[in-house]
């Protein structure tokens, strides 16, 4: 009985844990090409200022959770353009795993190339 | 140039050469030292020029969103880029051990530059630039440091020597004018003494004199004048005369000596033993060896006691001149060598026998031993 159990929550965690580049495309990403909003601008932005992805991460879970006009990256005039950020409506661990994703995936390191 | 001359113009040289270029090399080590601080930092200045182009093109890449970023490179120069928490982000070279408490610094031969970023393009807050440091400059540096020191010895050396001669200059005419004293002076010792000599000797053959004793001083005292005579002619002709070196029988000539010393010792009563073996030859100037064999006589005659002993041994190996004399106190045996030194104070001379001992030792590498107990006795032993 007890081994029937733990078997059903293993595979229960399993299928719930879904890999973090899905978590952002489909919590972050999906939204933005949809809205055309430059991620990797945003992220370059955030670079320029705070250089480290520790620190990156540190800000923009702050912001994520409480996305305001005042405290985002981007310059007043961005949201002229773009409609301003509504607050997420996720848990701090699948947040954290998209931000991860999201540096992950911009990162100048990939990009940087000597000829 | 006497001897002497010479040792005081290398005293002078090695003295004035020496603080010379001790002055010259630490002048040219901080000389060369300086312009080689001043070429490392227009090598540096160009690291410094380097990076702010770098920085300009990170300013460039940051704004770029093309898939691939072409990080800057130029010949040469070596960088690499590093965020806030000195964590490498990308260059040309992954730097180990960079030195981040310093702005600028050397490691083996390469020069290290870290600039600072901001605003942190591509996340970069560290730009590191290297690049190995240009011999060339340091190379001619050397060169004509070396260059500068090798003319400056050698005009120095020029100018010692024409110094040198000059401070000489004096002290040349000084023995110079000495010279010409003793020699003029001996010269007219000369005639008279010999008069002298010959006139006792004629006497002596011819007519039956009744003061012999009174006669036998006047020998003995116009010998010593003439030995003195030789003695001084000796010294003073002693660095330019030109010696005929032949094989000398020693053994006859020492028989010679002690006749021609015989009325000195019998004046003195001393009891002469000889031990001499027949013919030794030594390859010698004959003037030298009767200087030498003259002065070792006189001086154990001299400093013998009346009534006393003198022991003669001479070998194929030494010569040994041993008397029962007044004896050397052990202090002053050291200082027996020393030019113009007595070994007693209570008898005449002019100390000249012993430094004519000692010239005629050293020229020929004889070897010089003398051993002697106060009031008792004094041995002097030449080996060869």
């Amino acid at each position: 009985m007890v081994k029937l159990l733990t078997t059903t929550l293993l595979l229960t965690t399993l299928i719930q844990a879904e890999k973090p580049s899905v978590l952002l495309q489909k919590n972050c990403m999906a939204c933005h090409i949809k809205q055309k909003i430059p991620s990797e601008l945003i992220y370059r932005r955030y670079l320029l200022k705070y250089s480290t992805h520790t620190a990156i991460k540190e800000q923009l879970l702050s912001y994520l959770k409480a996305p305001k006009k005042e405290t985002s990256i981007m310059p007043k005039q961005f949201f002229l353009k773009f409609p301003e950020k509504a607050a997420l409506d996720l848990n701090e661990t699948v947040l954290k795993k998209s931000i991860d994703a999201y540096l992950d995936y911009f990162d100048v390191k990939n990009k940087l190339i000597l000829k | 140039m006497l001897s002497s001359e010479k040792r005081s113009l290398l005293r002078f040289l090695a003295i004035y050469l020496s603080s010379t270029f001790i002055l010259f090399f630490l002048a040219t080590f901080i000389f060369y030292t300086f312009q080689k601080h001043q070429i490392i930092d227009t090598q540096n200045t160009q690291l410094a020029i380097k990076s702010e182009q770098i920085t300009q093109q990170l300013r460039l890449l940051n704004e770029n969103f093309e898939a691939s970023l072409v990080y800057p490179q130029y010949d040469s120069y070596d960088s690499a880029i590093y965020n806030l928490d000195k964590a490498y982000i990308f260059g040309t070279t992954k730097y180990i051990n960079i030195q981040w408490n310093k702005e600028y610094y050397q490691e083996e031969n390469r020069l290290f530059y870290i600039h600072t970023v901001q605003p942190y393009y591509l996340g970069a807050a560290h730009l590191v630039v290297s690049q190995t440091i240009n011999q060339k400059p340091l190379n001619q540096l050397f060169n004509m440091s070396a260059l500068f020191l090798l003319i400056a010895g050698m005009l120095f050396t020029l100018l010692g020597l024409f110094l040198g001669k000059l401070f000489i200059a004096p002290m040349k005419e000084s023995i110079h004018t000495m010279n010409k004293f003793i020699e003029d002076t001996t010269h007219e010792l000369n005639t008279p003494i010999s008069t002298i000599l010959a006139n006792i000797e004629l006497l002596d053959s011819i007519h039956d004199c009744s003061g012999k004793q009174e006669m036998r001083r006047i020998e003995i005292a116009s010998k010593t004048l003439s030995r003195l005579y030789e003695d001084l002619t000796y010294l003073k002709l002693n660095h330019n005369y030109h010696r005929e070196i032949e094989q000398l029988n020693i053994s006859q000539l020492l028989e010679e000596r002690i006749e021609f010393f015989n009325t000195l010792l019998e004046a003195k009563n001393i009891q002469v033993t000889k031990d001499i073996d027949a013919d030794i030859i030594l390859e010698m100037d004959k003037n030298d060896a009767i200087r030498l064999l003259d002065n070792l006589l006189s001086n154990a005659i001299k400093y013998n006691r009346k009534s006393g002993d003198l022991e003669l041994t001479l070998t194929q190996k030494k010569l040994k001149v041993k008397n029962s004399g007044l004896g050397i106190k052990e202090d002053n045996i050291k200082e027996i060598h020393n030019r113009f030194r007595r070994a007693n104070s209570s008898e005449g001379g002019f100390g000249i026998g012993l430094d004519i001992i000692g010239q005629v030792v050293k020229r020929y590498g004889f070897e010089f031993q003398i051993t002697s107990t106060y009031n008792q006795h004094t041995e002097v032993n030449i080996s060869w």
